[in-house]
């Protein structure tokens, strides 16, 4: 996961203040709801420019921050490596 | 509906018809109501038969539930929520805890109430503000505000939503079964509603301890909550909705056969006729989306799917509005007399003031947000 990722997904994670966002941690517990899911959907797809299948929008995927970068990996890894931790 | 069940059903629903409108008056729980379930066994249709219950699935307490809401909405409401807190004990419980309480359950000793709302989060089952502690030994100490349980007063026990004991956020949600005695269980508010005033959904605090095994999903609460707690709530309580409704409607019609309904109703009016077949749709879509959503919910497939998940918001939110336009239409029809007054034979003005509290009851709003969101992850469109 690289920096530009994490402060991505903060302030969808409302529950997250400033503690370090782990790749295990659930996403819903850091409170990514139904709603947030979608705004977070939109700007993944407007910062990385792709478009994430049907197939992947499963909770499986927004799970943890590890499966949804795994998922992002997938996407698009060869721009995503130029930053990767 | 075995013989069995359906005698004992009778009873329990004799029971709910004599007392409902002294109930409604007075805004005062079913007392009759509840100890012909207790008696009959039917609060425990929902435990399974190796734990001594009726071994009834998700689509009896649908039956069961419709049956009672022909007559007394908060008679169905207390009925269809205790067998959902029960179906989740008995899925979700650790061994130790079914064994100690579906027994009981079974012989009709415990009605269980569901402690859910919270003055923060209203009636979401996601979040938490209420404190637990988790104490040496393993034992969890609750201290929880509750401004509507279902029954409270009368309760032999509560399941309740509580923060996780290590949550470091509200969102860490746990499940726990506490037993009248094992909690201070106070009433701090009264009830005086404009209807499901015989459910007595009063204000409580309950604060106490109870041992760790009484905690249900510890790790896994979410997927309850989206897989059983949820969809069952959306499912029994639709179907006390049509109930109400179906009895309503099934009032009016006998009385304008009656000799006495046909002075003032011609039989033939084609407006009569028009708006008694739009009433009779809405209450056969949405038995027609009742009987289906469970279908879809018992067949095994993964309920904490978006599509599955629309489905059983549409459920309520549809189920709601349309038992609610059913209510209103049928007031319509009947005219003051019957349709207002609430000392008409008809019960229309109660099922009315009833049915109103459906839209809110986890507000339609809110729920539509939540479908919303689904639905922008499903631009395949795929119906459960």
């Amino acid at each position: 996961m690289n920096d530009e990722f994490l402060s991505l997904l903060r302030p969808f994670l409302r529950y997250a203040g400033d503690r370090p966002i782990r790749a295990e941690t659930p996403l819903r517990d850091l409170g990514l709801d139904s709603m947030r899911t979608i705004e977070l959907l939109f700007a993944i797809e407007e910062t990385y420019e792709v478009i994430v299948p049907d197939g992947m929008l499963t909770d499986a995927t927004f799970e943890t921050t590890g499966s949804l970068w795994a998922a992002l990996e997938q996407l698009c890894a060869p721009t995503l490596d130029r930053n990767a931790r | 509906m075995n013989r069995r069940l359906t005698d004992a059903v009778e009873s329990v629903r004799s029971a709910a018809e004599r007392h409902a409108d002294t109930g409604d008056r007075a805004a005062e729980f079913p007392v009759e109501a509840v100890s012909a379930m207790r008696a009959t066994g039917v609060l425990g249709l929902p435990v399974p038969t190796d734990h001594g219950g009726l071994g009834g699935s998700v689509s009896d307490v649908v039956d069961v539930t419709l049956a009672l809401g022909r007559v007394d909405m908060s008679v169905a409401m207390i009925f269809g929520m205790h067998c959902q807190q029960v179906l989740v004990v008995a899925k979700h419980g650790g061994q130790r805890l079914v064994d100690q309480v579906l027994p009981d359950i079974a012989a009709g000793e415990v009605y269980l109430a569901s402690v859910t709302t919270e003055p923060g989060t209203g009636g979401h089952l996601l979040t938490s503000d209420s404190t637990t502690t988790l104490l040496d030994g393993g034992a969890v100490r609750i201290d929880r505000e509750a401004p509507i349980v279902t029954g409270g007063r009368h309760a032999d026990a509560f399941l309740v939503t509580v923060r996780a004991p290590d949550a470091q956020s509200p969102a860490q949600v746990s499940l726990v079964y506490a037993a009248r005695d094992q909690v201070q269980a106070d009433v701090c508010g009264g009830w005086d509603p404009l209807g499901m005033r015989a459910t007595e959904s009063v204000a409580m605090r309950l604060t106490g301890s109870v041992p760790a095994h009484q905690v249900i999903g510890a790790d896994s609460y979410r997927r309850i909550a989206t897989t059983m707690l949820a969809p069952v709530a959306h499912i029994v309580w639709s179907a006390a909705w049509l109930g109400t409704a179906v009895g309503a409607y099934g009032r009016v019609v006998r009385h304008v056969r009656d000799p006495a309904g046909r002075r003032q109703f011609d039989p033939s009016s084609d407006l009569l006729l028009h708006r008694l077949a739009a009433t009779r749709a809405r209450l056969d879509v949405v038995h027609a989306l009742l009987r289906h959503t469970v279908r879809v919910f018992e067949s095994g497939v993964d309920v904490a799917a978006g599509p599955v998940q629309m489905l059983l918001n549409t459920l309520k939110t549809q189920s709601a509005d349309d038992c609610f336009s059913a209510a209103h239409e049928l007031v319509e029809l009947t005219g003051m007399r019957h349709g207002y007054l609430p000392d008409s034979s008809l019960g229309l003005e109660r099922a009315f003031r009833d049915l109103r509290s459906a839209s809110l009851n986890y507000g339609n709003d809110r729920l539509r947000l939540a479908s919303g969101a689904l639905a922008l992850m499903d631009a395949g469109v795929h119906l459960a």
